[in-house]
């Protein structure tokens, strides 16, 4: 059997590792994700404060620590009994809304444009930022630094600090806005949406009108029939910080929606020889392999997930998106992987909007923020979207609110096995006996699970001259033929 | 500026040495940072300042543990394009900022620290990374001297 190596995945926290093994024919066999080991998390929780733990587990990574506080400081609600005012729950999904701007717009700009704009087969040294900017311009780079800057000066306002904030307690928040805040954020709010808006039209002019591009998008090499999971309000409509998981089946059809704490009645955990991961299914359709169809347990939860999921969104401008997204793919569900970065950016849309409504909710400057617990700890399930999907964090704790369990869901683990099969799919399609294998090729292959911009919260740094993107080639008896350096 | 994650072992290097910094150093114009971020985030908190120091941890083939290097952002331009492109790297962000015109540090040296264990959650660092911290807080007093 050959084997073909990619490692690390470029483009992404952390280190990730592709192998794919080719037949003696030099058709793809099969692929496995690996995602780095990261050891004893858990354990590292236990004996701790449960209120230290927005704090300890947004250090996860350097990628998302706004969603973990927001999941830990949730999950606190929960195990101290206690339901935060109402302006509490709104500054808390200001910020929320703060961050998935700035996540939003990252992934957009910096990981998924390149692919789009340079074009996937461009010189990789091209193919990146500097190459977007070189090509549509300053201006928009300004913009993205902007955007990114402005909604961090949110984070860091109520936050106290613009990385690893200081903001989600037991019952409230730590701090509200005052007036003068209050039009700040509501001008940046304004400027976000403007900025949103702004990059959707992007999209459109570099994807959507390039027939090569749709084409791709809606490629069968890039499709996967799954189940979809998503956080949605009382009206089942996208929410990031709050309500309840709603399942919908290949079809569209709702299959579940449930509270945070059942979640365990409904998402279980399938063990596989190659990964120490353990790999989440839907405990009541079953684990049938990495397959996907109506009778395969293998869900998805990412941006086109959650808008596959909902009904709609809660912001005109959004919703008036979310209609000509499934318009335009040939309606709901869409199963196509790589229109999740479009369902990325109704989102950003929607972060943006819904950060102008808070800010301009006369609620949102009351110095009612904190409702002060009194009741015994015990134990708590606090779930919201991270930007790459459905992160769940429970907690048990004995009567004085000492950690004795934590059981953290992340986002990329919920998409191991639809990231595994996306992966699989594409090298089948892509790879051929007697093709050569290219740099360009490659990147086609990663641009399978680039949409789910997996997050592996690692975070060293390697020194120059070390090989990044190695490709190694395998005969049969296990000897190297062919090296591929990028 | 240190940066790192506190929780992973040695990868928290950077943020031990900044640590100790902030009682060795009392000049008024020195900001010390501790973080956790790369890329473009570190971009955003670099915008105004002259000078840079940055520590970090670093792991190398065959790098010995607890070494410390003293690199320039030329030694990471040399490399930018073999090496891992990892959300933006360091070099592209600051060519991006460079671009844009927005006000970055005319110097920047980066102090990076050999790490042996990266991936296991303990507050602490490997003993030969610990030796290495007072070796380089005295490095980067040095630096700071150099004006």
């Amino acid at each position: 059997m050959k084997k073909i190596t990619i490692d690390p995945i470029t483009r992404l926290e952390g280190h990730g590792k592709i192998e794919i093994f080719l037949n003696d024919a030099g058709e793809v066999e099969n692929t496995y994700f690996q995602i780095p080991e990261l050891r004893g998390f858990e354990k590292f929780c236990e004996g701790r404060l449960a209120e230290d733990m927005p704090q300890i587990t947004q250090r996860i990574c350097g990628v998302c620590p706004e969603a973990h506080h927001m999941a830990a400081t949730k999950a606190l609600d929960d195990v101290f009994h206690v339901d935060p005012p109402s302006a509490a729950k709104k500054l808390r999904e200001l910020f929320y809304s703060s961050f998935y701007v700035t996540d939003h717009t990252t992934h957009f700009y910096i990981l998924a444009g390149p692919d789009f704009v340079m074009g996937p087969e461009a010189p990789v040294a091209e193919r990146n930022i500097l190459g977007v900017i070189a090509k549509v311009g300053l201006e928009l780079g300004g913009a993205v630094i902007k955007t990114r800057m402005q909604n961090h000066r949110i984070i860091q306002m109520l936050g106290g600090r613009a990385v690893h904030p200081v903001f989600g307690l037991p019952g409230g928040v730590s701090k509200g806005l005052n007036e003068d805040e209050r039009k700040e954020v509501e001008q940046i709010a304004k400027d976000s949406v403007e900025f949103a808006k702004l990059s959707l039209k992007v999209f459109d002019d570099i994807v959507l009108k390039n027939k090569e591009y749709l084409d791709m998008v809606l490629s069968d090499a890039y499709t996967h029939h799954t189940y979809y999971m998503g956080l949605v309000d009382e009206k089942n409509r996208v929410n990031f910080y709050d309500g309840k998981v709603r399942v919908v089946d290949p079809d569209g059809k709702e299959f579940v929606k449930y509270s945070p704490k059942e979640y365990l009645d409904n998402v279980a955990e399938h063990v596989e020889p190659w990964t120490y991961v353990k790999i989440p299914y839907l405990k009541k359709v079953g684990w049938k392999g990495f397959v996907d169809g109506k009778d395969s347990g293998v869900f998805r939860a990412t941006p086109l997930s959650r808008l596959n999921a909902a009904d709609g969104m809660a912001t005109p401008l959004a919703q008036a998106e979310y209609e000509r997204f499934f318009s335009t793919l040939g309606g709901k569900p869409v199963h196509q992987t790589l229109a999740t970065h479009w369902a990325r950016l109704v989102e950003l849309l929607y972060a943006a909007e819904r950060l102008l409504e808070l800010s301009k909710d006369p609620e949102i400057t009351s110095p009612n923020i904190r409702t002060i617990p009194t009741a015994k700890p015990d134990e708590g399930v606090g779930i919201v979207e991270a930007p790459r999907g459905t992160l769940t964090h429970h907690y048990i704790t004995d009567e004085n609110g000492i950690i004795k369990k934590a059981n953290l869901i992340v986002a990329t683990v919920n998409n191991v096995a639809a990231i595994s099969m996306s992966v699989n799919k594409a090298a089948k399609a892509l790879i051929k006996p007697g093709k050569k294998i290219t740099e360009g090729l490659l990147n086609r292959i990663e641009m399978a699970w680039r949409p789910y911009d997996p997050c592996f919260g690692c975070a060293t740094h390697t020194l120059p001259g070390q090989a990044a993107m190695e490709v190694v080639i395998y005969n049969s008896k296990g000897e190297v033929v062919d090296r591929l350096h990028r | 500026m240190g940066i790192g994650n506190p929780l992973l072992c040695d990868d928290g290097v950077g943020l031990r040495v900044a640590f100790e910094l902030k009682d060795r150093v009392d000049q008024p114009e020195v900001t010390i940072m501790e973080t956790g971020i790369a890329g473009l985030a570190l971009l955003d908190l670099l915008v105004g300042y002259d000078r840079a120091i940055i520590i970090d941890a670093i792991q190398t083939i065959d790098g010995k543990a607890g070494h410390i290097y003293r690199l320039d952002t030329q030694a990471f331009d040399a490399a930018r394009h073999t090496v891992s492109q990892h959300d933006i790297d360091f070099t592209t962000a600051l060519e991006f900022g460079k671009k844009l015109g927005l006000s970055l540090p005319k110097q920047i040296i980066i102090f990076a620290i050999e790490a042996s264990d990266v991936r296991t959650f303990i507050e602490e660092c490997t003993p030969e990374v610990q030796k290495a911290i007072p070796i380089c807080v005295e490095l980067v007093l040095q630096e700071l001297k150099k004006g």
